[in-house]
């Protein structure tokens, strides 16, 4: 059983996102890189069914150096294999040309599930994993937050969320590439000295982009939504801003 | 000249469309007016019966109706869609940013060979150009796209149009043919549709919601906001981040793949406003919203807000509810 998990590396977007000065990219020295939190789902999901069906795990970490310690990261939880393709940030958020990319990496290798976050961060696109699918000529279920494979390993049963917390109960051939919501349980911690660890020892593939790639979309303006156009913000310090909340509560025969 | 052709995919459940399609018509409805282009409804189905006589606001429904086409399965919608579009050869075409269009993105996107845009809150047309706006990173960016001049695919975030012009007076001609591609043996069987469980109460009848976001940073502070919620007469909900943490159960979960909700009153903490959350909560009567970050989105539909801690602010304003009530 081999299963393949992509990582992708994608704006913090707790942090100050800058917008270069050409208006259509952020500014890439004023990023903050983190992994793609549905690849991390994606990850933990891996290492689950690693655990239930003796899989090897291999992490293929898209971006740049930031991305080595991703792979540190899954290293320490626990993966097999560690490789990486390294994509340049201006190509980081097109998942057309990454599907292009990964599809003939990935094919020959034989995984009988690929499992990829359904969303990233910085998705403009049709998303990752169903054009990776479609590479790759292989099923493919988004939205799943949980697996369980037959014992033959020919096929699994996944839930698939729908709006209004329904799920569907889906049955899909092995291989397949799986679009993970959540996994079956919150991502596992590692210690950061594991972590230091994994990485002193980290042995990673290196892989080159394929030749022929195919570009998507890309914004012709990006902006930041006008914030605070409709909330009335309430000044003060935590007091002021309790005494006032109560008021407004009370004009409304709420408290 | 022929008018160009707008396609909205219709997504419905139990015999009915659903809000979604509702919006996505009433956008597309705004775009093809503007421009002269006209609507087609496409509703994919094994029994047209409950549309037939349905006012949906397009120029034509037309049905596929087949067997397999009984569930929301992406698999049997991807293998049927390609060919039902090739045939209609559109301008554009309007799927939900859902559960099922998101899945159909993919597999359109390369049979098609057309460009998708996901995370659409808008969309226009001038002459023949369609350009495209779209939120990301959490609803901090927006992007606005010109897809180019050939078949465009967009996902309409849900709650992007409005609902109510989605129908009008009259039913549109209705065309009903049969699924252009075999359905048997599809790669990926639908099994069952799985209601959710209630597994402590329903958040849907609670008429105040204090909402956890990721801002609470730890479980333990739950029970201050346990406590706040109590005083208010309310319940605790969440966003997905902190579902998904383990902290509350499922059934808590506001947004697009939660819960839809709305209460007197919503009090977001420590809650970023993505999209995803907001199309679950936006109807609520009143929203309140406390975050550290002053360019959180939440506070684009919050009626008031704030910038305070809100691990401080909690105890304080439950006290000072407290003493409201006299009961100090």
């Amino acid at each position: 059983m081999k299963i393949a998990v992509i990582l992708r590396q994608v704006p913090d977007v707790v942090e100050e996102l800058v917008i270069s000065e050409g208006g259509r990219s952020l500014a890439e020295d004023e990023v903050m890189h983190i992994t793609n939190e549905g690849d991390e789902h994606a990850l933990e999901e891996a290492l689950i069914l690693k655990a239930r069906h003796a899989a090897r795990v291999t992490a293929v970490a898209v971006g740049g150096d930031e991305a080595r310690d991703s792979l540190a990261t899954a290293t320490a939880k626990g993966v097999d294999e560690a490789e990486l393709v390294p994509v340049p940030p201006e190509h980081r958020g097109d998942n057309v040309r990454l599907a292009s990319v990964l599809g003939p990496l990935l094919k020959p290798a034989g995984y009988d599930l690929i499992l990829t976050g359904v969303w990233a961060a910085d998705q403009l696109d049709a998303g990752l994993a169903g054009l990776l699918a479609m590479h790759l000529s292989a099923p493919y279920v988004g939205g799943v937050v949980s697996v369980s494979l037959n014992p033959d390993r020919t096929r699994g049963t996944v839930h698939k969320e729908f709006s209004g917390g329904r799920l569907g109960v889906m049955e899909i051939s092995l291989p397949a590439v799986l679009g993970i919501q959540s996994a079956e349980q919150p991502p596992r911690y590692v210690p950061v000295s594991r972590v230091v660890q994994a990485k002193r020892a980290l042995q990673v593939r290196e892989r080159a982009e394929a030749a022929q790639v195919v570009e998507g979309i890309r914004p012709a303006k990006l902006v930041k939504p006008t914030s605070g156009a409709k909330a009335e913000m309430l000044p003060g310090d935590a007091k002021g801003v309790a005494e006032q909340i109560v008021r407004i509560l009370r004009e409304r025969g709420m408290a | 000249m022929i008018p160009r052709e707008v396609v909205v995919v219709a997504e419905h459940l139990g015999g009915e469309v659903t809000d979604t399609t509702l919006e996505m018509l009433a956008c597309a409805h705004d775009l093809a007016r503007s421009v002269g282009w006209r609507v087609t409804c496409l509703i994919l189905t094994d029994n047209p019966k409950p549309f037939q006589s349905l006012p949906l606001n397009a120029d034509k429904v037309l049905v596929v109706k087949d067997a397999g086409l009984g569930t929301p399965n992406p698999a049997a919608y991807a293998r049927v869609l390609p060919h039902v579009l090739k045939d209609l050869s559109p301008r554009l075409v309007i799927l939900g940013n859902t559960s099922l269009g998101i899945d159909l993105a993919g597999p359109l996107s390369f049979t098609l060979g057309a460009p998708v845009v996901s995370g659409c809150v808008g969309v226009r047309a001038e002459g023949d150009r369609v350009i495209v706006t779209s939120r990301l990173c959490g609803g901090k960016l927006q992007a606005q796209i010109e897809p180019g001049d050939g078949l465009t695919i967009v996902l309409l975030m849900p709650g992007t149009g409005h609902r109510e012009l989605g129908m009008r007076d009259e039913v549109p001609p209705f065309e009903i043919r049969s699924s252009p591609a075999p359905l048997e043996s599809l790669p990926v069987r639908f099994l069952e549709l799985v209601e959710p469980k209630m597994e402590d109460l329903d958040v849907r009848k609670i008429p105040v919601l204090v909402a956890a976001g990721r801002g609470i940073q730890s479980k333990d502070n739950l029970g201050d906001l346990e406590a706040l919620a109590k005083e208010l007469g309310g319940a605790v909900c969440a966003t997905r981040p902190v579902v998904d943490q383990g902290w509350l159960p499922r059934s808590r979960q506001v947004g697009r793949s939660g819960m839809t909700v709305k209460p007197r009153l919503y009090l977001a903490l420590g809650v970023s406003g993505a999209p995803e959350h907001t199309e679950g909560m936006k109807g609520s009567d009143l929203i309140i919203a406390v975050n550290r970050d002053p360019e959180a989105p939440i506070f684009d539909i919050a009626h008031y807000g704030a910038t305070v801690d809100l691990l401080e602010l909690v105890p304080i304003l439950t006290e000072k509810l407290r003493e409201a009530k006299g009961g100090a």
